[in-house]
Formats: structure tokens, C-alpha cells, sequence
């Protein structure tokens, strides 16, 4: 029975402590900083009272915040000197999602956090440590509407869970380390890694410098390129290494209505997506993996709301053959089936556009170069031929098709895009021709879909013929 | 999508453009004027101040006399049983169509400048967009987001 009020396991408290700790440790240093001369024992003491302060803190704030079930509704006090009640009532819970961290792991702990369609940033309601047992038994309770009794409800829930056979599929070891070689954080990484070491180099002592240059002045160029790629391989490691820890054991399967991911080597989360909340099922073929024939599938999830790190669409599996697409959703979301790959295409008229709009910036940048540091001409030169090329491509990949009720669109950024929607998850539907376009009978054409946090999803065409825009709108019209 | 949508927008939404425009190139002119006299008081070249003047001059041309009517223009809406369907833009002509049952709440709006000619402005907002006409008649636009409103009380299908 769920309905007595209930506290989450006491490591909450540690958990509060390490929070508030790291949110004040920046206080802490700059005031260390500036007084570790003159007030060191004052400053000291001060340090040791706001310690004290923070662990009372998050032993009130534990005590003081309780949960329970009671009439279908999730009720949570909190506050310690401000007493607030939240009421989540069962029937508007979208997603119950489970995480457990790595302090998390070592107490079998797990973080629940509970979302309902409201548009917020965070979760409604996020429970931070209960214990693994609890933290499912209460996503059963909840999940679980029309439940009379508690203990019968389980046994159902059991029997139901041994009939049902669950549809599933796990990354493989293989795939996932092929995730990380082709993920293409690596520039990220360098980019964290510079930032990082400019933040550090205050601490390195000067004639370190003085020793190190003189050092790398008497080393040949040779060594110089083999250390420059050498650095560009730790990075590529510790990519790996990221995206080995984000999606290891990355798990998804289907029951009902919902699917079911669980992911993660060091902190272990359980997402929830329920399927009547999918807008859309996207595959991405990046410029990296495009060569392999790899891609990754995602979906774009209405209402949900966005986490420290996480990407704007939820992926549903991190890579895979791009042929063996067919199977998965056959197998996890057969309503999003559609032939990708016959598509209609741009027309040859279009070209021209997407060249120019590709290749602009970067003739002003060569404009720009020229004239001021002509000695890098052959930076824009190089960037001005690969735009070209992307270009072309942007264009080449661009198409649609519709089957029935559903509309595939593709599209090229940088990675290649394909997009399936449903007729009814498309929000509004625009068209827009400008003199030229008008002349040449072309009409770009944007779709609008809800994406994270209530904000909408736009996803344009450019520069379609016009024939086949206006198939799109009378497709789209509820008119005859 | 071949046909433009049949209604247009209230003529005095013209007036009501222009003087929006006119506040807004009050400023460009105050500006101006104040390069005049920094001009003359700090002895730096003329040409400054001529220079904002004439863009200042055309800007006033183009968003004050041109534009408003030309926007009016294109300006249509039609509100079918199941979808709304809108047209606007000058340069680039931008048709949107809007299911009803896609429509989450209808709005009416009236600044200052629109409550001096009796107009008001209609927002429709769905769950990723909104959608504006503006510049209707007082009582057609309540009556207009009346009737969004009843049109959109179809039976929702889940979000």
C-alpha cells in the first residue's frame, strides 16, 4: 500500500548536500581567493557555519518532503519553512522515467522523475532517491489507472508481463563502439579541450613555457605533426568513450503503448515514450557515417522536457545499417513505414538556389580574406568548394513522398534527414513563393509539427516544384 | 492553394500601417536632425547628416507610402468549416493553411493606434505556431474568433 506518506531513501540527503555544495563551491573559491591572505581563520570558521548550514539543510528538506498515492493522484509535500503540495493526478502522467547515477548505482538507488503534457522545462515532479524496488513499484501504481486493488493489480501486472511477449532490441558491443568512432564529437571535444586549457594555463608556472619552447623549437616539424595527432586521437578516444558511457547497454523495447529505452554505462536511465505522444520518427544519415552506411533513428516527442546534455529529439537507436531500418520499425513502430527511398525529387531548375544560398557566405568570406590577409586565401577557397558540394547535394537529397496518411520529407543540413509524420501531427501547413520562385513555378514549403517543450518543429522544403506543393497542401486540406 | 483566399483585411488597416510606420520614422528623423546639429556645433562634415537624411527620406517613402497599400493587397484570410487558410507578404507570398482541429485558442487584439479606426487583429495559435490577421473590423473580428472558436470544438484526438 502506497497511500501513508512515504520519504525518499535517506542518501537524498547527501544528495541535497552535494548539490547545494556545488552550486555555492564557486562562492566558496572566489571568496577564498580573496581573503586567504588576511582572514584566513575567518574565513575558515565562515566556510565551516555554511557547512553545517547546508547539511542541516538537506536533513530538514529530506524530512520535511514526502510522497504518497492517494485517490488515483500522486501528492508531494515539500518546503521547509514554505510547506508546498503538488497534486499529480494519475491520469495526466505522460511519462514516468527512471535514472540512476553513478552514487545512485552504489546505493541500488534510482531517480524517478514524472512528466505530464504541461510545458515546462523540467519534470513535474522528480523523486531523487528511492529505492530501485519503490521507484518501480511506484511507476506500476501510477501507469496503472484503473487499478481496484493494489496487490491483485501486481499479480496481473506480472501475468500480463509473462504473456506479452516484449519486443526488443540491444546495441550491440561492435555497434556502439562504432557509435563513438563516427559520432563526430570530436570537434566539440577539441573545442571543450581549448577552453580548458585556457582556463589551466594560468596555473602552469611560467619557465614551464620558457622550457617547453625551447624544447619544441629544437624538436623537428616532423615530431610537431605526430604530437598534433596524437592529441587528435585522444580526443577521438575520449569520444568514443563518450558516447561508450551515454548509450552503453542501450536497450529499447515495445509494449502497448509505449516504448521502453534504457541506456547508459555509468548513470543508467529508463525513458518512457508513449507512442501516442510520437510526432514524428526521423533517420539521420551523418556526414560522418553516410560513407558506411550507417545511420541512427530518433523520434520527436511532444511535451517532454529537456535534461542537462540531452539532445532535442529522443533517440531511439544510436546507430545502425541503413537497411536494416525496415526491420527495426517493422518491429517498434510499423505506423511509420514508408518507402524512403522513392522519393520526389527537386527539380533541376532548383539548383541554382541552393547553390547560392550555400556558397553566399563564403564568398564574402573570400571577399573578405582577400583583401585583408590575402596569405590565407586558401582557407575560403577550400570551405567556398566544399559549400559548392554541399550545395548540390542539399538539393540532390531533398524530396518527398505521401502514403496515405503519412508524409515522408528529406532534407540535408549537414547530415541527411529523412522525416516521417502523420497527417495529424502536422500542425499547420505554408507555402511561400517569392517573384522569382513564382516565375520558374517553384514554392517552398514548411511543415509545422510540436517539438520539445510545447515550442513548435519546422521543417521547410525548399524551392519544390510547384505541381507537387500544391499536391502537398491538397493533401494536407481537410477541404474537398 | 491555387486560389487565394477570397476575404480581405479592413481597408483603414492602410491608415493604421501608416501611422505605425510614421512613429517609427519619427525616430529615424530625430535622429537625423540630431546629426544636424551635432554637425554644425562640432564642425564635422555635412555629408554625415545628408547621408541620413536621404535614407531617412527613402525609408519614409518606402514604409509609409508604399509598403501599407501593397501589403493590404495581398493580405486575404478564408475560414472554411475545417481549416483556415491565410495569404500575406509582399515580395514573398506565404499561404498557411490551419486545420481547425489543430486550433488550441483564438485571440482578439486591439492596440491604440488599432482602437483609433475601430479595428482589431485575431490571433489562432496552435500547439507550434501562431497565426496572426490583423487589422480586422471591431465586431468581425469577435465574430470571427467566435466562430474559430465553435469550429474548433471538434472532438480532440489525442496530443
Amino acid at each position: 500500500m502506497m497511500s501513508d506518506h512515504r520519504r525518499l531513501h535517506p542518501a537524498a540527503i547527501i544528495f541535497n548536500f552535494i548539490k547545494t555544495l556545488r552550486e555555492s563551491l564557486f562562492l566558496i573559491i572566489i571568496t577564498f581567493i580573496s581573503f586567504k591572505d588576511d582572514y584566513l581563520g575567518w574565513y575558515l570558521l565562515g566556510v565551516g557555519v555554511i557547512l553545517i548550514l547546508i547539511i542541516v539543510f538537506s536533513i530538514l528538506s529530506w524530512y520535511r518532503y514526502t510522497y504518497r498515492i492517494e485517490d488515483n493522484e500522486l501528492r508531494i509535500e515539500y518546503g521547509i519553512f514554505i510547506r508546498k503540495k503538488r497534486y499529480i493526478s494519475k491520469n495526466r502522467i505522460q511519462s514516468i522515467d527512471l535514472t540512476a547515477g553513478v552514487l545512485h548505482r552504489i546505493f541500488k538507488l534510482v531517480k524517478v522523475e514524472i512528466e505530464t503534457a504541461s510545458s515546462g522545462s523540467g519534470a513535474e515532479a522528480s523523486l531523487k532517491a528511492v529505492s530501485l524496488k519503490d521507484g518501480e513499484a511506484l511507476r506500476n501504481e501510477l501507469k496503472n489507472v484503473k487499478q481496484v486493488d493494489d496487490s491483485a493489480g501486481e499479480n496481473l501486472e506480472e501475468e500480463l508481463q509473462n504473456e506479452i511477449p516484449v519486443i526488443s532490441q540491444k546495441i550491440t558491443v561492435k555497434r556502439l563502439f562504432l557509435a563513438g568512432t563516427t559520432s563526430g564529437s570530436i570537434g566539440v571535444i577539441a573545442a571543450i579541450a581549448a577552453v580548458g586549457f585556457s582556463e589551466l594555463e594560468q596555473f602552469i608556472p611560467d619557465d614551464f613555457y620558457d622550457e617547453t619552447l625551447e624544447l619544441i623549437v629544437s624538436l623537428s616539424i616532423v615530431i610537431l605533426i605526430v604530437l598534433g595527432i596524437m592529441g587528435l586521437l585522444i580526443l577521438w578516444v575520449l569520444g568514443i568513450a563518450g558516447t561508450m558511457i551515454k548509450y552503453g547497454n542501450f536497450t529499447i523495447s515495445r509494449n502497448e503503448e509505449e516504448l521502453l529505452i534504457t541506456r547508459g554505462l555509468l548513470e543508467k536511465k529508463q525513458l518512457t515514450i508513449p507512442l501516442k505522444r510520437i510526432q514524428a520518427i526521423g533517420v539521420e544519415e551523418s556526414i560522418i557515417r553516410q560513407p558506411f552506411g550507417y545511420v541512427s533513428v530518433f523520434a520527436e516527442v511532444a511535451g517532454g522536457s529537456i535534461d542537462k546534455g540531452e539532445e532535442l529529439s529522443t533517440v531511439l537507436f544510436p546507430i545502425m545499417k541503413a537497411n536494416e531500418v525496415e526491420d527495426f520499425l517493422q518491429k517498434f513502430l510499423p505506423e511509420f513505414i514508408t518507402e524512403r527511398q522513392e522519393l520526389n525529387k527537386l527539380p533541376k531548375r532548383s539548383k541554382k538556389y541552393y547553390l547560392v544560398r550555400s556558397v553566399l557566405p563564403f564568398i564574402v568570406m573570400l571577399a573578405g580574406v582577400g583583401f585583408f590577409i590575402p596569405q590565407f586565401i586558401w582557407i575560403p577557397i577550400v570551405l567556398l568548394i566544399g559549400s559548392m558540394y554541399l550545395g548540390i547535394l542539399r538539393q540532390k537529397d531533398a524530396g518527398y513522398r505521401i502514403d496515405d496518411k503519412l508524409l515522408t520529407i528529406r532534407y540535408r543540413m549537414l547530415s541527411k534527414v529523412t522525416m516521417v509524420m502523420h497527417h495529424k501531427r502536422i500542425q499547420s501547413f505554408n507555402r511561400k513563393q517569392h517573384k522569382l520562385h513564382k516565375k520558374e513555378k517553384l514554392a517552398t514549403i514548411r511543415l509545422s509539427i510540436i517539438g520539445i517543450m510545447g515550442a513548435g518543429k519546422h521543417f521547410t522544403l525548399k524551392e519544390l516544384d510547384e505541381e507537387d506543393s500544391n499536391s502537398v497542401s491538397s493533401w494536407y486540406s481537410y477541404r474537398e | 492553394m491555387r486560389q487565394p483566399p477570397s476575404n480581405t483585411i479592413a481597408l483603414d488597416a492602410i491608415k493604421a500601417w501608416r501611422i505605425s510606420a510614421i512613429l517609427s520614422e519619427a525616430i529615424a528623423w530625430v535622429i537625423t536632425i540630431t546629426l544636424f546639429v551635432l554637425a554644425v556645433i562640432f564642425d564635422f562634415s555635412i555629408w554625415i547628416p545628408i547621408v541620413a537624411a536621404i535614407i531617412s527620406l527613402l525609408t519614409t517613402i518606402i514604409f509609409v507610402f508604399i509598403l501599407p497599400k501593397l501589403r493590404w493587397r495581398r493580405w486575404r484570410y478564408e475560414v472554411f468549416e475545417q481549416e483556415i487558410y491565410i495569404q500575406h507578404g509582399i515580395f514573398i507570398v506565404s499561404r498557411t493553411l490551419v486545420p481547425m482541429i489543430r486550433v488550441q485558442h483564438v485571440d482578439t487584439k486591439q492596440g491604440p493606434i488599432l482602437k483609433k479606426y475601430q479595428l482589431a487583429s485575431v490571433t489562432i495559435s496552435t500547439a507550434a505556431t501562431t497565426h496572426e490577421i490583423p487589422a480586422l473590423l471591431e465586431e468581425d473580428a469577435s465574430e470571427l474568433r467566435d466562430r474559430i472558436s465553435a469550429l474548433a470544438r471538434v472532438d480532440e484526438d489525442d496530443v
